[in-house]
């Protein structure tokens, strides 16, 4: 049924909607003017290894034949390392060893691809 | 790091930067001059300082909290000569260097809970596993 208050409802929402209605015809182009024009390749960042490990992430298990670089379509010197060991000593003289077998590092110096072009730079997995 | 033998229940910190949200594992970039190579090419040694990473102790949960950290250290890889070639073509991977060894002198500080360590001098730690060389992937394989 159409109530009074309804139909005085639905009028104010059809005034509004006529009033408003230049303003957004209007903001549309000017928003559009004022971005400039821009590229749309993709971030320059390196793209992970594809594969996953056991836990699911990109994460290259360091050991033979396993592949060294954490990046993908790279080219460059690449160093890898794991089953770090080693001693430390916290701020409050206690004595706390670091390293486990998982515990690896690596460095990447090189060519990478990302963003549809060739890319340089150095990076580390620690 | 761990309070005791090596072993999950025993971890009291695990550091590492956040992971991108591209997926990179824990990779940072390395700032200009932050990797020196030997003329030679046998010696690597990266240095970087007050990286900023996150101790999550409770590492791999998915739930671990991950507190704000920081981090400086000293990486010598010294290749040992012996050849080390991995390729999978099926990865579209081809590794082609030497076995090295690998040390590393740190220090970390997480000061939200006052907490900093120190490691012992650089050739006080050992790695089992070390390579060290040059190597395509993706589409650079071919």
């Amino acid at each position: 049924m159409c109530t009074r208050r309804r139909m005085l409802s639905s009028t104010a929402r059809a005034a509004a909607a006529i009033l408003l209605a230049p303003a957004i015809a209007e903001s549309k182009p000017q928003a559009f003017q004022e971005t400039q024009p821009t590229t749309a390749n993709g971030g320059t960042g390196p793209y992970p290894i594809p594969w996953l490990d056991k836990n699911g992430s990109h994460n290259q298990p360091a050991g033979p034949n396993l592949e060294p670089s954490h990046i993908y379509h790279f080219k460059g010197r690449v160093a890898r390392c794991s089953t770090f060991t080693g001693m430390g000593t916290d701020n409050r003289g206690n004595r706390i060893a670091f390293g486990a077998p998982t515990t690896d590092y690596g460095v990447m110096d090189g060519e990478y691809w990302a963003a549809r072009s060739a890319q340089h730079g150095t990076f580390t997995h620690i | 790091m761990f309070q005791g033998p090596v072993a999950p229940a025993n971890q009291i910190h695990d550091f590492h930067p956040p992971i991108a949200d591209s997926g990179l594992y824990w990779v940072v970039p390395v700032p200009a001059g932050g990797l020196d190579v030997s003329g030679d090419g046998k010696t690597w040694t990266l240095q970087m300082k007050d990286v900023p990473i996150v101790d999550q102790p409770h590492w791999p949960a998915l739930d671990a909290v991950a507190t704000p950290a920081r981090m400086s250290f000293k990486m010598a890889w010294k290749s040992t000569g012996e050849p080390a070639i991995y390729v999978d073509a099926a990865k579209q991977f081809r590794f082609t260097g030497t076995r090295a060894s690998c040390q590393m002198e740190a220090q970390v500080e997480v000061p939200s809970i006052g907490f900093s360590w120190k490691s012992d001098p650089l050739d006080t730690s050992h790695a089992d596993i070390a390579v060290m060389g040059e190597e395509v992937n993706g589409r650079y394989f071919s």
